[in-house]
């Protein structure tokens, strides 16, 4: 079975760039797939050739590899030393044009993954978790979205900052001056004020007894290629109020955000049967998604179902689409990118990278013409 | 060496009658004052000093554990605080800490099995709460053998917030406000289940303790060559006992081994002997009057493979310490050893047991030939005035086999990666039926370890599916088993490692018939930090 899989996709690989390049010239974007690598390598890859066209270094320890994309897809924001700093690089040239220390003095702030750019391109927010080094103990400060101007360049401070939740992960900014606060809940902040409203209520939901509280977690930020936002959730429909395990259906949900009004749709996707780490929506229909970990898989939201289950050979975490929603690039984990064709989920193609993705994001800047 | 520096000063001083009163009372407890100098000197760029007599130093005061616990919390300062501190001061100032701010061998009695390294269990009795909030990432014992004030473990809850930034972000986290929980809910809790402050650790503190020096007769097992016993031989050094251990197996092999033991809070016996050219760590605890010792011993390099350790003092008095094997099946002549100390006078084996032959006898050990036409039950053997309650069983047919331990994990390793593999044993237990003549009910009559044939197959279909027998390891005769090779397997469903989820099967005879009892096996992962507790 593996065998087969192996053998199509070889004879399928140089078809499949060709198909790729040949569509190239309908469109003078230009698609560059981003993702680090350990220990320290941003990597520039041009997704008409599937080539890695250029790896910048990356300052400091390995963080987690988050990426923040400048809307106009030439620099890329990343979450480096351990995250506790985020370098602007370019991705034509790998200049470093912005670099933001976020801890300072006996205070040290991590960001876990939270890192965007708003809509005009001109601040750049992180979620910080600050925490005070005392001689003999630690002080765990409240978190913070902290605004920085992007103008700033090296060695920017913040220009405002407003208190938000616990447990914030991966965020992004709307068009209406919010951002998306993907954590317990799914909320929005007001950039300039601070006001928090609730966008999806998750850990916070009133659905009755007969749902369980859903595990709500994403890691990872795509949705560039739809402008939205999608954070992933598990839940449990029990039967009756006996709630057993045993006897429940168990399910995916999501919050969908729109990032050009900041509304978001939350529905039960498909039965859970199997863990999908990234779940990422088809450019050219929202009922279809693709998702990834030990498989790729594909589902029709509006049928509930499961339509296709490709086996990988490794896990990954994390994939991407290409702007057209032909081509799958999946990755994280391992150092191999698998590349497959969205309408049959076969693989046609892969990209070697010089290190380990582990925890990294895997996003598609585009350049427009 | 400050503190032994300092009592080797101090002895002349105040005379040999008074230094020996001082080390009777108190053998191996450290003077107060050193025990502060060495905090003083080597804690203090951090820590800073109360001016409360009773709570002297920030954070340290405010704390009790066993030695291991303290050991730990020394092991992170000198590895992530750069504190530097000598080996010797290191030394005494665990000897100090775990003698000052121990904990009462009633508090740490329930979670033993954590400090003998014995962790092949599924901890019972651990609070759900406290379980899903703690024990969810190490052993709930490695808490529950913590005393603290609640501020301190409220401090401890920013500990583990600011050394594992994403720890409300894991799974059983982040779906509720983890912190605020912990801080507001969790460390209360603790602090009402595990205060600094208790009448157990106040009695114990100010309790004589007991001299351990003299000749222990020790039984034991060791994984590979069986049950043993032996004589040990503790004399008084500068840091505790200095030891011998003469034996033999149980197949009549020798052994002999000599190290040294260091006491520490008065009861918690802690020895490194070589025997046999393996270094070995006895972990145990002495009852109160110093007569008893019942712990663990394993080898320094694998802590899995270990065995129960049992060990008591020669007072001059007649004992049986235990008969080997303890069970005799009804109607069948067989071999039996009589193990203890001043063994004189009329050898009996209890109603029914008719002895048929001594075939040796000395002061120490009776081996007899004995057969049972009894009834079903357990025996008390004696030997002149000694006897040994419930010492021996005798039983018509085996009801059941136990395997321990029920639930096992071992790790895979090896193959040019950077962790050992972590293998486990396995011991057969047999139980007649009892009077109600049914298996697995509580009367049931324990009979004793037997001996059996070892097996493994897949715990379920899905383990089948992926050929979990094939992969994850094997067992021997000795039931240990061996946990596969480190490192992905090509030959496996996406290049997996050699993980797997086994069930483990002993097979013991009875008579014609054959009798089986299973235990679940868990083969996972390598684990890179090596933990003094996990």
């Amino acid at each position: 079975m593996k065998l087969n899989t192996l053998v199509k996709s070889s004879l399928l690989a140089p078809m499949g760039i060709a198909a790729l390049m040949s569509a190239a010239p309908a469109s003078a974007d230009q698609e560059y797939l981003l993702t680090v690598t350990r220990p320290g390598q941003l990597h520039v890859i041009d997704m008409a050739t599937n080539k890695v066209e250029r790896s910048c270094d990356i300052p400091g320890k390995f963080g987690s590899g988050s990426i923040a994309l400048a809307p106009n897809g030439k620099t890329a924001y990343v979450l480096s030393n351990m995250t506790e700093d985020v370098y602007g690089i370019s991705i034509q040239n790998c200049d470093i044009t912005f670099h933001v220390a976020q801890s300072e003095g006996n205070i040290r702030v991590k960001s876990v993954q939270s890192i965007t750019v708003s809509t005009d391109g001109t601040e750049l927010y992180t979620v910080q978790n600050p925490v005070r080094h005392l001689p003999d103990r630690f002080e765990i400060l409240e978190p913070k979205l902290a605004v920085y101007k992007i103008a700033d360049g090296m060695g920017a401070k913040p220009v405002r900052s407003f208190p938000v939740e616990r447990r914030i992960t991966k965020i992004a900014a709307t068009e209406t001056g919010e951002v998306i606060l993907g954590g317990g809940d799914v909320t929005a902040i007001n950039t300039q004020t601070g006001a928090v409203r609730m966008v999806t209520a998750l850990q916070n939901w009133d659905r009755g007894p007969l749902w369980a509280p859903p595990d709500a977690f994403a890691m990872h930020s795509q949705g560039e290629q739809t402008n939205e936002y999608l954070m992933p959730y598990s839940t449990a429909k029990f039967e009756d109020e006996s709630m057993n395990m045993e006897t429940a259906q168990w399910w995916w949900g999501m919050s969908r955000v729109n990032l050009t009004t900041g509304e978001a749709e939350r529905m039960e996707t498909v039965p859970f049967q199997f863990i999908v780490f990234n779940f990422l929506t088809d450019p050219r229909d929202s009922n279809i998604l693709y998702g990834s970990f030990n498989t790729l898989s594909k589902h029709d939201i509006s049928k509930h179902e499961t339509l296709i289950v490709h086996e990988m050979p490794h896990t990954y975490y994390n994939l991407n689409i290409s702007g057209d929603g032909k081509t799958i690039y999946v990755g994280g984990t391992s150092s191999d990118i698998s590349i497959h064709d969205s309408e049959t989920l076969d693989k046609i193609g892969s990209i070697q990278l010089s290190g380990d993705m582990t925890t990294s994001d895997l996003r598609v800047a585009t350049i427009r013409d | 060496m400050a503190l032994t520096k300092q009592n080797k000063k101090r002895v002349p001083l105040v005379g040999p009658a008074l230094a020996l009163v001082a080390v009777l009372a108190a053998p191996a407890m450290a003077a107060q004052p050193d025990g502060e100098t060495i905090i003083r000197n080597n804690c203090l760029a951090c820590h800073s000093e109360t001016g409360d007599k009773a709570a002297p130093f920030s954070r340290i005061s405010e704390q009790r554990k066993t030695p291991e616990g303290w050991r730990m919390t020394i092991n992170r300062m000198q590895a992530l605080r750069g504190a530097k501190i000598s080996p010797e001061d290191k030394r005494a100032l665990i000897q100090y800490l775990a003698d000052n701010q121990g904990l009462a061998p009633t508090e740490a009695e329930p979670y033993r099995y954590l400090l003998e390294q014995d962790t092949n269990r599924v901890e019972e009795g651990i609070d759900e709460g406290l379980g899903q909030m703690c024990a969810r990432c190490h052993s709930g014992a490695r808490f529950s053998l913590q005393r603290r004030s609640e501020d301190e473990w409220k401090r401890l809850v920013d500990f583990h917030m600011g050394q594992f930034p994403t720890i409300e972000f894991h799974s059983l986290a982040r779906d509720r406000a983890w912190y605020d929980i912990a801080k507001n809910e969790t460390a209360v809790e603790l602090g009402k289940n595990f205060p600094l402050i208790t009448p157990q650790w106040n009695s114990w503190k100010t309790a004589p303790k007991a001299d351990l020096t003299g000749r222990w007769r020790v039984l034991g097992f060791v994984p590979g060559k069986g049950q043993f016993d032996a004589w040990m031989n503790a004399a008084k050094s500068e840091s505790g006992y200095q030891l011998q251990l003469e034996g033999q197996y149980a197949d009549g092999s020798k052994l002999s081994g000599s190290g040294n033991a260091r006491v520490y809070t008065g009861y918690e016996w802690r020895a490194a002997l070589t025997i046999d050219g393996v270094k070995m760590r006895q972990v145990m605890a002495a009852d109160a009057k110093g007569g008893e010792m019942a712990g663990r011993m394993f080898p320094a390099a694998e802590r899995a493979i270990g065995g129960e350790l049992r060990a008591v003092r020669d007072q001059g008095e007649a004992e049986v310490i235990a008969v080997m094997p303890s069970l005799l099946r009804q109607g069948e002549s067989a071999e039996l050893t009589i193990l203890g100390q001043h063994l004189e006078g009329d050898v009996s084996l209890g109603e029914g047991i008719e002895i048929e032959k001594v075939l040796e006898r000395d002061d120490d050990s009776i081996r007899v030939l004995a057969r049972a036409t009894g009834s079903e039950g357990a025996r008390s053997p004696s030997v002149g005035s000694a006897s040994l309650e419930g010492g021996l069983s005798v039983y018509q047919t085996l009801a059941r086999v136990e395997v321990v331990p029920a639930n096992a994990l071992t790790r895979i390793g090896g193959n040019g990666g950077e962790m050992e593999k972590v293998r486990a044993v396995y011991r057969a237990v047999g139980y007649s039926a009892g009077a109600d003549g049914k298996a697995g009910t509580e009367d049931d009559l324990r009979l004793g370890y037997m001996p059996a044939t070892w097996s493994i197959k897949p715990a379920d279909e899905v383990a089948a599916h992926d050929k979990d027998e094939d992969f994850a390891g094997s067992i021997d005769a000795h039931g240990i088993f061996t946990p596969g090779d480190a490192g992905p397997n090509p030959a496996r469903k996406m290049s997996a490692n050699n993980v797997g989820r086994l069930t483990v099967i002993a097979s013991v005879n009875d008579g014609d018939a054959q009798v089986r009892g299973e235990g679940s096996m868990l083969v996972s992962v390598p684990d890179f930090v090596r933990r003094v507790l996990d």
